[in-house]
């Protein structure tokens, strides 16, 4: 564990390092993401205003979702698709392979760091902004533990998304396309456009089963007390768990057939 | 400009169209998933518009099918400028960075026009423009709406006004470039800033809706124009071409200036 | 036909430094490096004449020719292409010129080359007849067809340089400017490339500007040359009169295996020919380096037949390499007719 952590140490440094040369890239996406609050804030605050009050979601509750959904995704956003489909396009992947490590987290490493930080960075001023305008309420100490376990579980979904999305250049040039595919399915899916508990009744039943949930809906619906009992909780987590152990095979499937590409194409 | 270069530049056009529509038909792959990636991301929107509908019957004043109308009406400019302008993102990205830029500085046309001609008819503008004119369609014959006939006459160049707008803030990020080397950053937070203009304005705080309307000109793209066709208000419908005119020397104006102190890095 | 007087070209570099308190300092302050990549430099060329542009990497050759080509304007001074300035009437210039950059792609990354001809032919309205008449050439001497429907991002190095060389004569531009035009040929192509830009000039009157780091390309090609030191020029004249400059020229030989030692030839070397420098080179050959006023070629190769039994002797071409070789270190070599105006 020691070794390996020290092995992609210089990944993780280099991605660090990275981070602060890109100084008006967080300050970008903290406004971007500011901005993109804002206007859920709006929109919804006016939909609970002037209609029937939506059951789902308590109206106490809407605005930190709605913040802490735009902070989730600033963590969830890494740029593995965009890495590897690069290293694909310009064939430079054959020059990764012969490193003496494991790609797939060498990856991680690079980007796990960067997105660490450009969620706090980035997150915190949104969220005491916020917190300014409106009352958050304060959440219980075991539904943060709860949201603990289950960001660290959307976190990895989120890697484990994109690392396939960028497998996609195997297969096409256009990964510009897929990518923005992907960024907005796993936004709608995911909770991140629409609360997941505004959606009629039976759609909810059906995207809950999904891995994207696990990324914005399971964590956020712990740490809002959005569940029933200790059972219902538990359940969240491990439908995220299942997810989390179904992809990591599909990845290392999906990862050996791409291999087989490599050599057939020369890189 | 004199006519015989205007018929050179159409010709011209014509050419770059035509190889780009071959180059279309041998990668079907990649226009598919561009143009999908577009329908999707707009399905996205419409699921969010009915959502928001389930609860209240109108937004700000809107019925779903103006607000629908709005959406739709907001991509016709936006596919439009995409369909032609799509090289300046890469322009944003890295074209100064890797010096590639001079490429546009060598040949005997105009170097914007140069530089767009990489990319006309890239697909991804196609999905967008097609499912921006359904929507319009849609919601019009849902609302029976009637325009008149100045209102008929009014409704191409205010899409080629938005188009133009769209085109000259681009134009005016990307060409930052030749001073900070890449101003992609900048250019996603606008883009994505640009996106609110799909939904009524009068939801937002005044502060944002200043700023999409006199900062940003985004306003004149779709919220001032669609609220015109289907209210028949004129509001500040008068100031498009004046802010359209602006946009476009701004742009331009900056583009220019970019070249006079283009350095190509390295040799 | 290219005119530039007392051209300099200055560049501000931020100074940048390390750490996250120096990046922040930066950009706060306005401190700069000037770079002056080209000093106040003169010269002409001629139509028709072929010149090897000659300089050490940072002697600003690239920026001459970015300023030349209009791609970039000189701080001070004027730059003239066919009388026109390249900067501000660009677009002129443009359609008389031809580019090539041996490090980056002026073609249509995703289109199939020759789609990116037939843009090209619009976008420098080439007469049918002149575009079918250079088609023809291109494929008969770089077997153009070959690459036919591939997109250029697919090409490999060989095969795109095929491509924008012929990208850049399409249009049959009085002048040609190529920076590194054979980087990433083999050697059959390279010489392919050559005869292609030979026939060229020949046949149209070509003026070409060059620079190259092969010197099979600055000798195949190029009957002047003009060498520049730290952004300014110190000599220009034709070929004969650069490689004349040349103090030291060298024999190789190989003698048969045993007859003497290495030891002992050096010792020969030395006490027949005087004032001579003998290295010992790879696979037991030796090189001898004289001075040209003291021997001369054959001189060192009647001795060298009447001490050794040879095997195998090569006089090279004048040394253009040892010449080079110079330049490129920084010292210039000795003697240089310093810049006559030509």
């Amino acid at each position: 564990m020691i070794r390996a952590a020290r092995r992609y140490a210089p990944f993780a440094l280099a991605g660090l390092h990275a981070v602060t040369q890109y100084r008006s890239t967080i300050v970008l996406s903290a406004i971007t993401a500011a901005a993109a609050t804002a206007l859920q804030v709006f929109l919804w605050r006016e939909v609970y205003v002037g209609g029937s009050a939506p059951a789902g979601l308590p109206f106490v509750h809407l605005t930190s979702y709605i913040v802490l959904a735009q902070i989730l995704g600033l963590l969830h956003t890494n740029r593995i698709d965009e890495l590897i489909a690069g290293e694909v396009y310009r064939g430079d992947i054959a020059v990764s392979l012969v490193r003496p490590v494991n790609y797939a987290l060498s990856c991680l490493a690079v980007n796990l760091p960067t997105a660490a930080v450009s969620a706090v960075l980035a997150g915190v001023p949104v969220l005491a902004g916020f917190s300014l305008f409106a009352s958050l309420p304060v959440p219980t100490a075991a539904n943060l533990a709860l949201f603990a376990v289950a960001v660290l579980l959307s976190v990895a979904l989120a890697f484990q998304i994109n690392f396939l999305v960028g497998l996609a250049a195997f297969v096409t040039t256009n990964t510009w396309g897929i990518r923005t595919i992907k960024n907005a399915l796993v936004a709608f899916l995911a909770g991140q456009v629409i609360p997941l508990a505004l959606f009629p009744a039976d759609v909810v039943t059906l995207l809950r089963l999904l891995p994207f949930q696990g990324l914005i809906d399971s964590p956020l619906r712990l740490l809002l007390g959005g569940y029933g009992d200790w059972a219902d909780a538990g359940r969240i987590l491990a439908v995220q768990a299942g997810w989390v152990v179904l992809l990591t095979g599909v990845m290392s499937l999906a990862w050996r057939r791409s291999l087989r590409k490599v050599e057939v194409l020369g890189g | 400009m004199s006519v015989s270069t205007a018929r050179r530049y159409a010709r011209l056009t014509t050419v770059l169209c035509g190889v780009s529509l071959h180059r279309l038909t041998a990668y079907r792959m990649d226009f598919l998933i561009g143009a999908a990636s577009f329908v999707i991301r707009i399905a996205c929107q419409i699921a969010l518009i009915s959502v928001i509908f389930q609860y209240v019957p109108s937004l700000g004043g809107w019925t779903q099918q103006q607000a629908l109308f709005l959406l739709g009406f907001s991509l016709l400019p936006r596919g439009l400028d995409r369909l032609f302008t799509d090289q300046l993102w890469i322009l944003a990205w890295q074209l100064v960075r890797t010096g590639d830029f001079f490429r546009y500085m060598i040949r005997p046309v105009n170097p914007f026009y140069s530089l767009l001609s990489e990319r006309f008819l890239y697909p991804d503008g196609f999905g967008e423009l097609a499912t921006g004119i359904a929507i319009v369609v849609t919601a019009a014959g849902a609302m029976d709406l009637d325009l008149t006939l100045v209102q008929w006459l009014l409704f191409l160049p205010l899409v080629l006004c938005g188009a133009l707008i769209h085109t000259f803030i681009k134009a005016f990020l990307a060409s930052l470039s030749f001073w900070m080397t890449s101003s992609l950053n900048v250019m996603v937070a606008v883009n994505q800033l640009s996106e609110f203009t799909a939904y009524p304005l009068n939801l937002y705080h005044p502060v944002l809706r200043g700023l999409l309307t006199w900062v940003l000109p985004f306003a004149f793209t779709a919220y001032i124009p669609a609220r015109y066709l289907l209210t028949g208000d004129t509001g500040l419908l008068l100031w498009t071409l004046p802010v359209t005119a602006l946009t476009v020397l701004l742009g331009y104006g900056t583009f220019r200036l970019g070249i006079r102190r283009y350095e190509m890095p390295g040799s | 036909m290219i005119v530039a007087e007392h051209v300099s070209k200055h560049f501000k570099r931020h100074r940048r430094e390390p750490g996250l308190r120096g990046s922040l300092r930066t950009m706060f302050s306005s401190q700069y490096d000037l770079v002056r990549a080209v000093d106040d430099v003169s010269f002409e060329v001629p139509a028709g004449v072929k010149i090897a542009y000659i300089g050490a990497n940072g002697a600003g050759k690239s920026t001459t020719i970015k300023l030349l080509t209009g791609i970039m304007r000189p701080t001070t001074g004027q730059v003239r292409v066919d009388g026109l300035d390249p900067h501000r009437r660009r677009v002129e210039v443009a359609h008389r010129i031809g580019v090539v950059f041996g490090q980056r792609s002026q073609l249509w990354w995703d289109l199939p080359v020759l789609d990116s001809f037939r843009v090209l032919r619009h976008i420098y309205e080439v007469p049918r007849a002149v575009y079918d008449r250079n088609m023809r050439l291109f494929r008969d001497r770089l077997d153009l067809g070959a690459l036919g429907n591939t997109p250029v991002r697919q090409l490999s190095l060989g095969q795109r340089m095929r491509a924008e060389i012929a990208a850049s004569l399409l249009h049959d531009p009085a002048v040609l400017f190529l920076d590194e035009p054979t980087i990433g040929l083999d050697l059959v192509l390279k010489q392919a490339v050559r005869d292609l830009i030979n026939h060229v000039n020949a046949e149209l009157g070509t003026t070409v500007m060059l620079t190259s780091h092969d010197i099979g390309d600055i000798t195949g090609i190029c009957d002047q040359a003009l060498v520049v030191d730290r952004g300014a020029i110190v000599h220009q004249g034709t070929m004969r009169e650069l490689l004349r400059s040349v103090d030291t020229r060298a024999v190789t030989f190989e003698y048969a295996a045993g007859s003497v030692t290495e030891a002992e030839a050096l010792q020969i070397i030395a006490a027949e020919l005087p004032d001579v420098r003998a290295i010992p080179a790879e696979s037991g050959r030796i090189r001898v380096e004289y001075p040209v006023e003291r021997w001369s070629a054959r001189q060192v190769i009647a001795v060298l037949l009447n001490r050794f039994d040879l095997t195998d002797v090569l006089v090279p071409d004048a040394d253009l390499e040892t010449l080079l070789r110079r330049i490129y270190a920084g010292s210039p070599a000795e003697p240089v007719s310093v810049g006559d105006g030509a």
